[in-house]
């Protein structure tokens, strides 16, 4: 296989994998597939923009204000937009994340503008590895990436926060019979979460340019990546972002690279129709 | 009987807008256990939901140790020192035992070490499952972590609903044993059975209920004696 090729595909997966995780955490805890990625990306990736290069910030601190911002919005959006429809089938809970996406992608639009906008970092030279070209960003990128993954694993395993969370996501009701408080656990999930999709956002303004449709172009194959994992598994959900991102860059061997996204709803449409609950999901049980 | 550490009063109670339980009353003291029998649909483990606030109470008021609980988040009234164990889905089944029982000690952290000591001590058999995922483990081997979990909590007020439902009859033993063991150390029981007359020999009072309303209250032995409720609710005649 072309070394470059893959080097891409990985840049492609680290940067599918932490919100995808984040996506299938969110899943567990709030019982529904929260397509307001897309919207939490744009907002991550546009407020570290505004902290570096109109507010001059250095790019750590702009990525931290980031990542602080779509926490918070991340859990007011539950707070006042998803709460309120708790006892909803997930399906209207889904076409509302949808709605509330486009808000969002549309209300940076209004103070940004459709520019495409880039932040203020030095230009580099890439780094040549065995003839596969790697820019040091991506190379932050895909560091960083495997940083989050493995800290959220050791999170989930070994704090009493991340057990709380899957204790939650395995079972609400005896959750909260056992003592857990489900508006902390919802809060400090959807604050983790947040802070992860705006990391996302920093580093999909990296890697590409930042413009408002910067988040919607990564929710299918998040989506992808999590379906084909099984949602709710975050191990899966790795899994997933590592098949999605390669296979992506993959079809630029035999398909022009504007095809590129459809590999995501392909990988949705087949794993749906097949084996709904992806590699590592355990199948519904309805009585 | 001392003074009851739960007591209901007057409650109602169902699903959503609909009452199933109409007007329940009753008290556990410390040390006591009481079972409630009666035929399917009779409201049974609608009480034990509301009074652990996962339903919530249309009227009346559930207290424990005086404080009143009603319709405040399950949360809640496990901090007050209420453990209620589920009929089904009574387990983390994605977690291993051993994270179960960490769970249960969440709600009072002094002393967690000796009181997961003493779980292992009623339930050997878990010792040696503690890394198994419980969805893993037999029928009865979950019972165990439901129940080892509850007394985690270190509860004054121990609710069980049909805590011996799918159990080997030698498992059955163990599980009573294993109630009247925690119940010894003056924990309150109140306990759904179907196997009524087994969990009447170890109750000192039992409560009949039928159609969603409370139709007796008297002590087990009373109960056990009595031909009516023998014909209508033991499957026996004497």
């Amino acid at each position: 296989m072309n070394l470059q090729l893959f080097v891409n595909g990985l840049v492609n997966a680290s940067l599918i994998a932490p919100p995808a995780i984040a996506f299938t955490l969110l899943f567990g805890v709030l019982r529904f597939p929260n397509f307001a990625i897309g919207g939490y990306i744009t907002v991550g990736a546009f407020m570290a923009y505004t902290a570096n290069v109109i507010f001059a910030w250095p790019l750590v601190a702009a990525t931290l204000f980031a990542m602080a911002v779509t926490a918070l919005v991340v859990w007011l959006s539950d707070v006042v937009v998803f709460a309120p429809l708790r006892n909803q089938e997930p399906v209207t809970l889904l076409v509302v994340s949808i709605a509330f996406s486009l808000i969002l992608e549309n209300l940076v639009r209004l103070f940004f503008a459709s520019d495409v906008r880039g932040f203020d970092i030095p230009l580099e030279r890439p780094i040549k590895v065995m003839g596969a070209r790697i820019t040091p960003e991506q190379l932050d990128i895909l560091m960083l990436a495997f940083a989050i993954t493995v800290a959220v694993h050791v999170v989930l395993r070994f704090t009493r926060f991340g057990k709380a969370m899957r204790a939650v996501a395995d079972n609400p009701v005896l959750a909260q019979v056992r003592g857990l408080s489900l508006r902390w656990i919802t809060a400090g999930t959807c604050a983790l979460a947040g802070a992860i999709f705006g990391l996302t956002g920093v580093f999909a303004g990296l890697d590409l340019v930042i413009e408002p449709l910067i988040g919607w172009n990564l929710t299918i194959p998040i989506f992808a990546a999590a379906i084909l994992g099984g949602i709710g598994s975050p191990m899966g959900a790795l899994v997933g972002a590592i098949c999605v991102g390669m296979a992506e860059e993959l079809t630029i061997l035999v398909l022009p690279s504007t095809y590129k996204i459809a590999v995501g709803f392909l990988i949705i449409a087949v794993f749906l129709l097949l084996r709904p609950q992806g590699l590592f999901g355990q199948p519904e049980i309805k009585k | 009987m001392s003074e009851a550490l739960l007591e209901v009063e007057n409650v109602s109670t169902g699903y959503g807008k609909i009452d199933i339980v109409f007007g329940a009353s009753l008290g556990v003291a410390a040390g006591e256990i009481v079972s409630v029998i009666g035929p399917n649909g009779a409201g049974k483990s609608t009480l034990l939901k509301a009074i652990a606030g996962v339903l919530r109470c249309s009227a009346g008021d559930i207290r424990i140790k005086g404080e009143t609980v009603a319709n405040r988040p399950p949360s809640e009234v496990a901090r007050l020192g209420l453990a209620y164990v589920p009929q089904e889905a009574n387990v983390f089944r994605q977690m291993t035992v051993d994270e179960n029982l960490t769970i249960g000690g969440w709600v009072d952290r002094g002393h967690v070490r000796e009181r997961r000591e003493r779980v292992l001590e009623l339930f050997p058999d878990l010792r040696v499952h503690l890394g198994t995922r419980a969805g893993n483990l037999s029928g009865g081997q979950r019972q165990m972590v439901a129940f080892g979990m509850a007394l985690m909590v270190a509860p004054s007020v121990l609710l069980l609903d049909e805590p011996s439902a799918g159990l080997s009859p030698k498992m059955v033993a163990e599980m009573f044993a294993a109630v009247k063991k925690v119940n010894a150390t003056g924990v309150a029981v109140l306990m759904i059975e179907q196997n009524a007359i087994q969990a009447l020999d170890i109750s000192h009072r039992g409560v009949v209920m039928a159609g969603g309303e409370i139709a007796l209250i008297d002590d087990a032995s009373a109960l056990l004696a009595s031909e009516n409720v023998s014909e209508l609710y033991l499957g026996t005649r004497r």
